[in-house]
């Protein structure tokens, strides 16, 4: 016995496809592909003998089993190809580890979307783009996996609008928001290295906000460029403002990365210094927020003390991303949660 | 034709709300302050309004516990006291 249900449906058209899934409440409001005991059968040959109905993880608040066989069954909908989905396999266990606090990421009012970055040989294998317009379209892996990452959350997790999903206005990033690690343009060891990581392979879940860029075309020192990326960051307008535990996750464009590295700079000089220069003074922050999930020694100062937007340099991760061009991303979390780093079986 | 299902099984049985006693007179109510903004005096205005009405008292008014908010779950902790010492439970403010 299998971990998915076989339906019957009249035809392949697409509009059948698109009626029957939508009288269930399924899918994500864009086209699907049928997934057929055929394409599922042939995107789980990239997994090899590991067993199709073991769960991966269970995912909140529907708490429903993601088995591979229901993990490639989305990813058929989605449009993946099997390359793609040992990278899924692992982004969904990602997804199921406690610091990541799914429950919450699905429950919350804000709209927050799991960033997917895949990371290693896996990612030049199977053809994710981490150079020139990595967050946007045009590149059938980036676009499909993280599509599938949706449709998971939608079908599995149950993170339905409505019922399983109370964001406000939801936001763009919830279609599809996974890039990969431009490691060919990092002047450092690779971000899961930076982390303990050590795998050919790897993908890491953030969640947080739809990118905002950070643009400098004339600095020729990384301290100038990284207080845009500071100023981005000192703002009342964000989770990280109240939660100390926060991460942000700084997506350098490889121009920035080269004259960071230029000058010497590692990635722990570049969280050190957005730490450092990333601040409001806490009468500001006192003053929006009644509730502030801080770290204790920061409600020990005094209200003209300049208190980080986070509770530790470590909260802040540097990878590199995109093509030529002067403008990276910064991307603030939704707070109550961890980023997960995690290998990929390949 | 067939394909398959997206959703698959749930994998530990969803929880529901205990069923509401017939009469709350002479219980005891508790009040779990669930970190949103103005949640406890929102609560527990509610649960002296039911207090005055019905004749049961509030015994319990608590956090999630030390290092829970809004956006986790209450500790076993709290969780424990709450079925030790109150019989019914008022929580869940919104934004």
């Amino acid at each position: 016995m299998t971990t998915a249900e076989l339906l019957d449906l009249a035809d392949e058209a697409p509009e059948t496809l698109r009626a029957f899934y939508e009288e269930r409440g399924w899918g994500d409001g864009l086209p699907l592909v049928a997934p057929t005991p055929a394409r599922v059968d042939a995107m789980l040959t990239s997994i090899g003998s590991a067993d199709p109905d073991e769960v991966v993880a269970t995912l909140p608040p529907r708490f429903g089993m993601a088995t591979r066989r229901l993990i490639a069954v989305n990813a058929v909908l989605a449009g993946c190809g099997p390359e793609h989905l040992p990278v899924l396999v692992a982004a969904v266990r990602a997804l199921g580890q406690p610091q990541l606090n799914l429950r919450g990421v699905n429950a919350t009012t804000h709209p927050v979307a799991p960033l997917l970055v895949v990371h290693g040989d896996v990612a030049e294998r199977a053809g994710y783009n981490a150079g020139l317009g990595a967050f946007g379209p045009g590149n059938r892996a980036n676009a499909t996996t993280g599509r599938a990452v949706r449709l998971i959350l939608l079908h599995i997790a149950g993170a339905v609008p409505g019922p399983g999903d109370a964001s406000t206005q939801g936001g763009p990033a919830k279609y599809a928001y996974c890039v990969a690690e431009n490691q060919a343009a990092t002047p450092w060891e690779s971000y899961p290295t930076s982390v303990g990581v050590e795998s050919p392979s790897a993908v890491t879940m953030h969640c947080g906000e739809a990118p905002h860029n950070v643009h400098d075309m004339e600095s020729e020192h990384p301290a100038r460029i990284l207080d845009k990326c500071a100023s981005a960051m000192a703002t009342l307008g964000q989770n990280n403002a109240p939660i100390a535990q926060g991460e942000y996750f700084v997506a350098l464009c490889p121009e920035h990365a080269a004259t960071a590295a230029a000058h010497g700079w590692t990635r722990r000089d570049i969280a050190a210094y957005l730490f450092e220069t990333a601040r409001l003074p806490a009468r500001v922050l006192r003053r929006a927020f009644e509730r502030l999930a801080w770290e204790p020694w920061m409600h020990e100062v005094d209200d003209d003390a300049l208190l980080p937007m986070t509770g530790h340099p470590d909260n802040i991760r540097v990878f590199v991303c995109g093509g030529p061009g002067k403008h990276s991303s910064l991307i603030p979390s939704w707070g109550m949660t961890k980023s997960v780093t995690l290998p990929v079986d390949t | 034709m067939k394909i398959y299902a997206p959703d698959g099984a749930i994998g530990r049985l969803m929880l529901s709300l205990a069923p509401s006693p017939p009469l709350l007179t002479g219980l005891r109510i508790g009040v779990l302050d669930n970190g949103k903004p103005n949640a406890r005096e929102l609560m527990v205005r509610a649960a002296e309004q039911l207090a005055s009405r019905t004749g049961a008292r509030i015994t319990l008014v608590t956090d999630k516990g030390s290092g829970h908010n809004a956006a986790t779950p209450c500790s076993d902790e709290v969780l424990g006291q709450l079925v030790e010492e109150v019989d019914v439970v008022i929580t869940g403010s919104a934004d």
